[in-house]
């Protein structure tokens, strides 16, 4: 089961991720960490994070660049946080996919869905804040905005987040 | 308490005076949220004493360069989920149009 959960900043994405994979059961738990400790505000956000599930059983794994590599020891519930970060990682580092982003994290988000029961994606809405963008900026909101569409499509269940709840676009049967 | 959100000028207000008169609500929580230091205290304070919340949501659109602005919207997207789980009814307002989000409507 594929589970995206798609918001804007502070929605309430993260605590309702780790709830569903929490609704899961008794299954080993994978958090998928993406966001590279970089400076005193990323650092911030990591804690903040690790906080959040400290009681929640979630081995972590960090995954900066190529998601493709990753290895979970036992078939479980995993989530990856976040598929925004992991897409600007893979454009913007030296060692990431670069041109080849889009489908660097389709593919490594169907390596992982091999090697889970449940998966949770969270990714992010950066794309209603007007259209005035250019450069870089322009080609990551592309770049996130395939991502986003394509895994939509692929996922069996698709939420908005708004304020901690979840609007859906989508629901298995 | 009602909480309702939605975009800049969606017809929040105007949607928030089906249920009580503009003494009983409170808007724009969201710049409240900026200059606070304890968001749980703010949100209990504005659930006890407001029958409608109304916050516009500004965590949508690019990450913003300027660290202050970041800190913001950060915060004024978790005051809101605060105020969601405090609330019996959630409503989000699109073109004037309401969605329940969580509870029923009185």
């Amino acid at each position: 089961m594929f589970t995206l959960l798609i918001g804007g900043a502070a929605s309430g994405k993260s605590e309702l991720a780790e709830s569903l994979i929490i609704k899961c059961g008794a299954l080993p738990r994978y958090y998928i960490a993406t966001m590279q400790p970089i400076d005193d505000e990323s650092r911030a956000r990591i804690a903040r994070h690790r906080a959040m599930r400290e009681q929640k059983s979630f081995d972590t794994v960090e995954c900066y660049t190529g998601l493709n590599n990753i290895k979970l020891p036992q078939k479980g519930a995993a989530l990856l946080e976040c598929v925004s970060n992991l897409a600007a990682n893979e454009l913007f580092c030296k060692n990431g996919a670069g041109g080849n982003t889009v489908e660097a994290v389709l593919h490594g988000v169907e390596r992982l869905l091999c090697q889970c029961k449940h998966l949770v994606a969270v990714s992010n809405e950066v794309f209603c804040g007007g259209c005035d963008y250019e450069g870089d900026t322009l080609r990551y909101m592309k770049v996130l905005a395939e991502i986003n569409r394509r895994l939509a499509q692929i996922a069996d269940n698709v939420a908005e987040i708004v304020c901690g709840q979840a609007v859906y676009y989508k629901v298995s049967d | 308490m009602i909480f309702i959100t939605g975009p800049l000028y969606s017809g929040k207000r105007q949607y928030a005076r089906n249920f009580c008169g503009d003494g009983d609500m409170i808007t724009e929580v969201q710049d409240l949220a900026a200059r606070c230091a304890d968001l749980p205290a703010l949100a209990d304070d504005l659930a006890r004493r407001y029958k409608v919340i109304i916050a516009t949501e500004i965590g949508g659109g690019i990450v913003p360069v300027d660290e202050g602005q970041r800190e913001a919207r950060d915060k004024a997207g978790r005051l809101s989920c605060m105020l969601a789980e405090r609330a019996e009814t959630v409503v989000r307002i699109f073109c004037g149009l309401p969605m329940v989000l969580k509870g029923d409507l009185p």
